[in-house]
């Protein structure tokens, strides 16, 4: 009991350590962009600054998307099971196949 | 050809009825054999511009074979020749195993493979002839990328269609592959149409930035570790140790990679709050690769004899315990404080030739060497000594290679520092890249006798001829 407590302080505190670091990481990162997009001086065009960006957010939500559609779909409800299937799919094709080192 | 049996379905869960072939063996078998020709020749190339460093260039004078030319040739040559072909005829057997459905076409694939190999081979004879896209990486002669995208298009149909087909809860390398197989053709369209036809400057270096390391993070990464979770555990004969972790692995990937490419330009006018987003991106990942090398090795518990039984085993997690490093390696020198030595050095050498050669040239070498003997039809290999001699005159010039570029990169980072005179810093250089000639000759050498033992196998395999001291032993590979 003791032992589950003192690994749920370690969780909690490790979290907000994670969080708020990732939270001033990315915040930080997000005025910078911010003042980069508005600086008068930048470069003309300024695409640079943004399509890279861009660039993260579309790879980015096309995965957002699949991981909600697998979600859905039930490809994590028994998320150990695929290894076992696969690996009985393969001793079977070995099998059928005659394979000499089975 | 492995085959499914007519009637009803076997497996669990398949619906497949029809007696087909479900493994094209042969065009496996011809990406393998495409694959280790271009491997080869770049390695050849390789060695041909390294001693360009010792002042012995065997083409000097001729231009379309100078240094520079040759260098591509080397670069592309692994990437699209040795890396691609392998990997496309990985596919072309995992693939259809793992969903229990053959590809989309078989003349669609022996298509697709044609086309490659002209691609590749255009791409030679316009780097040899001076037409270079100046995309590092990205080389290909720009009237060869709308065939190449095409070519990758149609990759992605062929592959895609049995993964869609599939019913069910998918297997972590399925995940991997279908991500690999999207993101490939945005990221080559991405890096060589962008800068070329619509962005210039600065702003073209970011996307040539993104492309660069892209291209290793979203189609070799996602291809190589799709095929570890695929081949590790049936060799082994036992299920990865967590799938769950592996998935974590994967979407860690999916989400932390696309942005990392930056850090290959720090210290240039990029705006720092892309640089600094690059560098934490990289750090990122440091810890999904962690997640991934933890299962594998956990997997590996209680059959670590097979590390010493076994030769595809051996191939596959000294490339782990290299890609390992070289994501640690990754982590620190994506900081501003080390780039500010090892930028430009031999260092950033050393870590390109341990991601290429010794992580995905130890998984494709490893999958060949398993797989191979199946190809032609041979119980096994015809040397197992051989095949020995292959694995450690590879590993321990990789090895050396490495070891040496990083000292190389340090001397001549801390000397370039200290404002030391530049032709100092060259003589203070010349015996690493005299050892790394040395080490790479070791490499090329154990690909010569490889190359030797694959002739003598696919011969013993045309003539039915038993081998003596086969590959098979109690499920395991005799080395």
């Amino acid at each position: 009991m003791k032992k589950r407590k003192g690994a749920r302080i370690v969780v909690v505190t490790m979290t907000i350590f994670i969080v708020v670091a990732g939270l001033y990481g990315f915040g930080s990162k997000l005025e910078e962009f911010v003042r980069a997009m508005s600086d008068e001086n930048r470069a003309p065009g300024g695409e640079f600054v943004f399509i890279p960006v861009l660039n993260y957010f579309l790879a980015s939500i096309g995965f957002v998307f699949l991981f909600i559609w697998a979600a859905l779909n039930g490809m994590f409800r028994d998320i150990e099971k695929p290894k076992y299937d696969m690996l009985e799919r393969e001793r079977r094709l070995d099998a059928e196949a005659g394979a000499p080192w089975e | 050809m492995t085959t499914i049996a007519a009637g009803p379905p076997r497996v669990a869960g398949l619906d497949r009825a029809e007696s087909l072939p479900l493994v094209n063996e042969r065009v496996v078998l011809c990406y393998f054999v495409a694959s280790f020709t271009f491997f080869i020749i770049a390695l050849l190339a390789g060695l041909a511009y390294s001693l360009t460093f010792l002042q012995s260039y065997p083409f000097a004078g001729i231009e379309w074979l100078s240094p520079g030319r040759v260098r591509m040739l080397h670069t592309n040559g692994l990437a699209y020749g040795f890396i691609a072909n392998a990997f496309l005829g990985g596919l072309h057997w995992a693939v259809p195993r793992l969903t229990l459905r053959s590809v989309l076409s078989d003349k669609l694939s022996w298509l697709i493979f044609v086309v490659w190999q002209l691609i590749v081979l255009s791409t030679a004879v316009g780097l040899l002839a001076g037409e270079a896209q100046a995309v590092e990486w990205g080389e290909t002669p720009v009237w060869i990328d709308p065939v190449a995208v095409l070519g990758l298009l149609l990759v992605g149909a062929n592959m895609l269609t049995p993964v869609i087909r599939f019913k069910g809860p998918m297997y972590v390398s399925l995940w991997y592959f279908i991500a690999a197989l999207v993101w490939t053709a945005l990221t080559y369209t991405m890096g060589n149409f962008f800068p070329q036809y619509w962005i210039g400057g600065t702003a073209s270096g970011a996307i040539i930035g993104l492309f660069i390391h892209d291209l290793v993070g979203l189609f070799v990464t996602p291809i190589g570790w799709g095929l570890m979770y695929y081949f590790v555990p049936i060799i082994l004969k036992k299920p990865i140790w967590s799938h769950g972790l592996s998935l974590v692995g994967f979407w860690g990937l999916a989400f932390f990679y696309p942005l990392n490419g930056i850090h290959h330009f720090l210290y240039t006018p990029i705006p720092m709050f892309l640089q600094h987003g690059a560098i934490l991106a990289t750090i990122a990942v440091e810890l999904v690769v962690t997640t991934v090398i933890v299962n594998f090795f956990a997997t590996l518990r209680g059959s670590g004899d097979a590390l010493r039984t076994n030769l595809p085993i051996r191939w596959f997690y000294v490339g782990m315990v290299f890609y390992f490093t070289t994501c640690l390696q990754c982590a620190f020198q994506v900081t501003l404080t080390f780039q500010r030595i090892i930028h430009f050095s031999d260092w950033v050498v050393g870590h390109a030739h341990l991601v290429m050669f010794g992580v995905f040239g130890f998984w494709i070498l490893g999958m060949m060497t398993y797989l191979f003997p199946r190809l032609v039809g041979a119980s096994g290999w015809y040397s197992a000594k051989l095949n020995s001699w292959h694995f450690w005159l590879s590993a321990i010039g990789m090895l050396v290679m490495v070891l040496d570029l990083t000292m190389a990169g340090l001397v001549q980072g801390f000397a370039w520092d200290a404002l030391m005179i530049w032709e100092e810093t060259l003589r203070a250089s010349t015996p690493f890249w005299l050892v790394r000639t040395y080490a790479g000759g070791a490499m090329i050498l154990a690909q010569f006798l490889f190359l030797y033992n694959m002739v003598k196998t696919a011969s013993m395999g045309r003539n039915g001829a038993a081998v003596s001291g086969g590959i098979v032993s109690g499920g395991k590979i005799d080395v």
